[in-house]
């Protein structure tokens, strides 16, 4: 998966040096591992996405941590656990915990 | 995985004619909540009855039942396949569902994790409108303690208006609270109704209470199924409905993420006071995650994992070691000279002799095999399974190898029904009703039937070829090859859309024994009760074949096939009773390669052919049920040609280039 802005591996995106510039909105496939973060709004393609994170309980107001990125996309909210592919993790607009 | 064992478990609570009988108290019980909370091991508590319980999120797939008798009168009680929220995502939330919306009148037991209250009440809100005994089931209780987070169970009752009540079900703790609670657990009042403005939303679809509100709110959030059948009740009062939702809140998707936060926010202020703060301490299993979920060690573990567990245990040791035991030793020199000599001295006819004693006696064909054979196998896969399970192993397996399985077409969750495959295919087909798609179900069910062989087969055909090692180099790789190019190929062909992953990784738990044990035995149970009628079923057919001649015709018709894939007209009979079960048909081979028939080449060849070759007939009823009849007949010509042309090529390859023989 590629980043949509400057073609490189989206990978890298934990530390973009352009991101901040063009103030794209941050999203849970864009953080670095470690990085804390509220989400602020769901922003999924599909209604079938939308469902998928309701269903694990990733909602506008949740804090959560970014424990892995690959092969997925792993975040920790309280004591639960969740991964979720970068597709998914696209969707979830975060606003990041300085 | 619960599997029901009578057709009608979906809505088996639904409420008799009639009011509950006042002194009796509530005598339906039904079980639900999120996956890998506990609802099944609180289930076993309850009845006694213990069906499985895992550490994996959706391997319960059906309505499962059971009684409680203790206490006077006898209690139904069922346990539901988990579900996250109520607008569905997957088949068995759906059935989920639709058990919890018939459940008027009986008691709704809302198992939840005592960790994750914030997760949970949400649901627990929207069981309140439901208008039945409603009691809130905080289990894992002794995890909260540990953490430091255990709420208060009085206060929370208090806050709900219903019954709350702790319990640590694996070790029993707080059940017989549980069940007394649930006998005298009355109707509430919803004291915690939709917020407005969305309750005037919902009040413009419907005026009823219960699961009509309840389906109506689902509805408005964009649940397809629901949308249909409340705009088939009243078509002009749902488009009104649904413009003044668009009016005011845009679309169904924003209105269910309002909806969501609204009840958030409502859950947060009900446990204030109720849980502590959690105190900021890492997660005790991270660093054993790192090692498991980092590719460059957890894919080596997987390797180790499959290697030890499935093939030195099951392989090796089950397949091996065991069978070999219990057919030469215990059946051929003890049991079946002993049943020979009895039923030789009181049967006097020659043919019923033949058919409990014979060659295909349903005694020395069907009982010796499934005993014998597939006894030890089946059981030693689902003790490993078992333990997979409980460990919470199975879901970071589904998140390693995710990013595989796209290629195939299929996201990390399609693992659990492929790995389920290696014990029981049939089980397997069932279990595809945890995935998302009609399509990923179908490339799952296409890979099982033909692809992914069952442990019977599978400790059968290593065994065989256990003798070349060449040989099961040969026969593994071609069943890769063969699950990779039909698997990419399906994925380019169904029309669909990719899948996506999701997935809650369960704490590491350690595998209790009792557990691991009674989810083996009643997995062998149902793979009996199953199996044994198809053994006998077999044994009578190829008995009466034998008996008119008849089983010699079917078998001359076979030998030209045969002669295709450059096997001897021997093996004919093996690949008949491969119809019946596809390790009958391996376990035929078993006694060619013992006497010899059978050359290394051969028997390559004879094993992928009859790997690829037709599911048994109990996968074919399980298709047929679960992908409808004409999917089913499609997948099994499918696998028969592509078993018999690639058996063919292997064949050919083997003579003219292998250089065997």
């Amino acid at each position: 998966m590629n980043c949509a802005t400057c073609g490189s591996a989206s990978a890298a995106c934990g530390n973009c040096p352009i991101a901040p510039a063009l103030a794209l909105p941050e999203t849970l496939a864009t953080l670095a591992v470690g990085a804390r973060a509220t989400v602020h709004r769901l922003a999924s393609a599909s209604g079938a996405d939308l469902r998928k994170l309701l269903a694990l309980g990733v909602l506008p107001g949740v804090e959560l941590e970014v424990e892995r990125r690959w092969p997925a996309v792993v975040v920790r909210m309280g004591f639960a656990t969740v991964a979720l592919d970068a597709g998914l993790a696209e969707g979830v607009v975060v606003t990041r915990e300085q | 995985m619960s599997l029901a064992t009578g057709a009608s478990a979906v809505g088996v609570l639904a409420a008799p004619s009639g009011p509950v009988a006042p002194g009796i108290g509530v005598d339906r019980w039904l079980l639900a909540g999120a996956p890998n909370v506990g609802k099944s091991a609180l289930f076993g508590r309850l009845t006694g009855l213990y069906v499985t319980v895992s550490n994996y999120p959706g391997t319960s797939v059906e309505v499962t039942t059971g009684t409680r008798a203790t206490g006077g009168a006898a209690i139904l009680v069922a346990d539901t396949p988990g579900l996250y929220a109520l607008l569905a995502v997957t088949e068995e939330e759906r059935v989920a569902r639709h058990a919890i919306f018939s459940a008027r009148g009986a008691a709704v037991l809302h198992v939840v994790d005592a960790s994750h209250l914030d997760r949970a009440l949400p649901l627990t809100l929207q069981l309140l409108a439901l208008s039945t005994p409603l009691v809130l089931v905080c289990n894992h209780l002794d995890e909260a303690r540990r953490r430091g987070v255990a709420p208060d169970i009085a206060l929370l009752s208090e806050r709900l208006g219903i019954p709350v009540v702790g319990t640590v079900a694996t070790t029993g703790e707080g059940v017989e609270a549980l069940a007394g609670a649930a006998r005298l657990a009355p109707v509430p009042s919803d004291g915690w109704g939709l917020p407005q403005p969305f309750a005037a939303g919902v009040a413009a679809v419907t005026d009823e209470g219960g699961a009509a509100r309840l389906e109506a709110e689902l509805a408005l959030c964009g649940d397809a199924e629901l949308a249909a059948s409340v705009a088939q009740r009243d078509p002009h009062r749902w488009r009104d409905a649904v413009a003044a939702r668009d009016a005011r809140w845009g679309s169904a998707e924003d209105f269910a993420v309002a909806l969501a936060t609204a009840r958030r926010r409502m859950t947060l202020a009900l446990l204030d006071g109720v849980v502590p703060e959690a105190p900021a301490v890492r997660r005790r299993d991270a660093a054993l995650d790192r090692v498991l979920l980092s590719p460059w060690t957890g894919l080596p573990l997987v390797a180790l994992v499959l290697y030890v567990g499935f093939y030195l245990f099951v392989g090796r040791f089950a397949a091996g070691t065991l069978v070999d035991w219990i057919e030469r030793v215990a059946f051929d020199r003890w049991i079946t000279p002993a049943a020979s000599a009895a039923v030789g001295a009181v049967v006097p006819w020659a043919p019923l002799r033949a058919l409990l004693v014979g060659e295909y006696g349903l005694f020395s064909l069907g009982v010796r095999y499934a005993v014998a054979i597939v006894l030890p196998i089946v059981g030693a896969f689902f003790l490993v399974f078992a333990l997979l399970e409980d460990s919470g192993y199975l879901p970071r397996l589904a998140l390693l190898l995710d990013r595989g399985l796209k290629r195939l077409g299929l996201s990390g969750r399609a693992v659990i029904p492929l790995v389920l495959g290696f014990g029981c295919n049939t089980m397997a087909t069932l279990v595809t009703r945890t995935l998302e798609t009609r399509r990923e179900r179908l490339i799952v069910t296409l890979l099982l039937a033909l692809a992914i062989p069952c442990s019977a087969q599978l400790g059968v055909v290593l065994g065989i070829l256990s003798i070349y090692p060449a040989a099961i180099a040969v026969w593994a790789g071609v069943l890769v090859a063969v699950f990779v190019v039909v698997g990419r190929m399906a994925a380019l062909v169904l029309p669909g859309e990719p899948p996506s992953f999701y997935l809650e990784l369960p704490p590491l738990r350690t595998p209790t024994a009792r557990n691991v044990l009674q989810k083996t035995g009643a997995r062998v149970q149902w793979y009996f009760a199953e199996i044994l009628p198809l053994f006998l079923l077999a044994s009578v057919i190829l008995w009466l074949g034998d008996l008119t001649g008849a089983l010699r015709a079917a078998t001359r018709l076979l030998e030209p096939v045969m002669r295709f894939i450059h096997l001897p007209d021997a093996a004919a009979p093996a690949f008949l009773y491969g119809f019946f079960r596809r390790d009958f048909g391996a376990a035929g081979l078993y006694d060619l390669a013992r006497h010899g028939v059978l050359g290394p080449a051969a028997l390559t060849t004879a094993a992928v052919t009859l790997t690829l070759f037709v599911p048994c007939v109990a996968q074919f009823l399980v298709m047929r049920k679960e992908r409808g009849i004409r999917t089913a007949a499609a997948v099994l010509a499918f696998a028969t040609v592509v078993a018999f042309t690639v058996g063919g090529a292997v064949g050919w390859l083997l003579r003219h280039v292998g250089g065997w023989v």
